[in-house]
């Protein structure tokens, strides 16, 4: 696979074969293998361990909002009795004074009707 | 149906190690920085295997990879500013590469003194016997910039060559 240039001398020719020649792959050093299967294992149990991180930082979080989203509606649903309630107070307050004004009403049409059979 | 190919990461690695560790070291010129481009190199490919789809797909991904991260380590060398060339002066002639010939070890540091891009299309062409369009391809650049990038280093380097070299090189 000679790479031939239009104009080129032969001596070029020559001086390309030599530099073929001279850039022949070299081996690699032997320790670079095991670094690499060294840094890629310490790579992947540093990832497992950052995964393992933020599981436990979303389901923190999950639990957090759930705390809070329970809070909120134990704290609305408070809320909602005591008015219930309160609204059972006033409708009670109410009843037993339209009771009294009632009583007090027919006491006075009572007293009215014997004022007048005088 | 064909059956999807599984890539094997282990496999992988022993088949491509050298050539990915040749590629950097020759685009750095640093054995150390080397080593270290190639495992990243590896460990990128791991986080890509359920994208490779064929044993050819691996060894362009891997070349592609190799020479664009090898090209920003040199990048981030020198925004820390280091002198590369000093440091590359020194590896060279380190006693660890005296199985290297004489040769090879001058031509290595000749090209290592070219511009980023012609010394990477050289690489490709040299080391891995690729054609310009599998360059082109490869480091995603129109295939005539790369044919003036080849001819270009070609050039440049025989004229390096000529000055340093004569002694050793009989097509100077």
């Amino acid at each position: 696979m000679d790479f031939e240039w239009p104009d080129q001398p032969e001596e070029f020719n020559e001086f390309e074969r030599e530099l073929k020649q001279a850039m022949e792959r070299r081996p690699a050093p032997p320790g670079l293998k095991r670094g690499i299967m060294q840094k890629r294992s310490a790579r992947s149990t540093e990832r497992h361990h950052t995964t393992m991180i933020w599981w436990q930082r979303l389901a923190a979080s999950l639990l957090i909002a759930g705390v809070i989203a329970g809070g909120f509606g134990w704290r609305q649903m408070e809320e909602r009795r005591r008015g219930e309630e309160a609204k059972q107070q006033v409708l009670t307050a109410l009843r037993i004074t339209n009771q009294v004004l009632n009583n007090m009403n027919r006491k006075l049409v009572e007293h009215d009707r014997s004022d007048n059979g005088k | 149906m064909a059956q999807k190919w599984q890539p094997d990461f282990e496999k992988l690695v022993d088949e491509h190690q050298s050539m990915v560790f040749s590629l950097a070291w020759r685009m750095t010129g640093d054995r150390g920085l080397a080593e270290e481009v190639a495992q990243d190199v590896f460990l990128e490919l791991d986080r890509h295997m359920a994208r490779i789809e064929s044993p050819e797909h691996a060894l362009n991904w891997l070349r592609r990879v190799a020479v664009s991260r090898s090209a920003d380590a040199l990048r981030r060398r020198r925004v820390r500013g280091v002198d590369l060339w000093v440091e590359i002066e020194e590896k060279h002639g380190s006693p660890s590469e005296e199985r290297q010939s004489p040769l090879e070890t001058r031509l290595e540091q000749l090209l290592s003194t070219l511009p980023e891009a012609q010394r990477a299309a050289l690489v490709l062409r040299y080391q891995e016997d690729m054609t310009p369009e599998e360059i082109a391809v490869t480091v995603e650049a129109p295939l005539a910039t790369v044919k003036s990038n080849l001819h270009r280093g070609l050039k440049l380097l025989r004229a390096k060559a000529t000055t340093n070299l004569k002694e050793y090189i009989r097509g100077l």
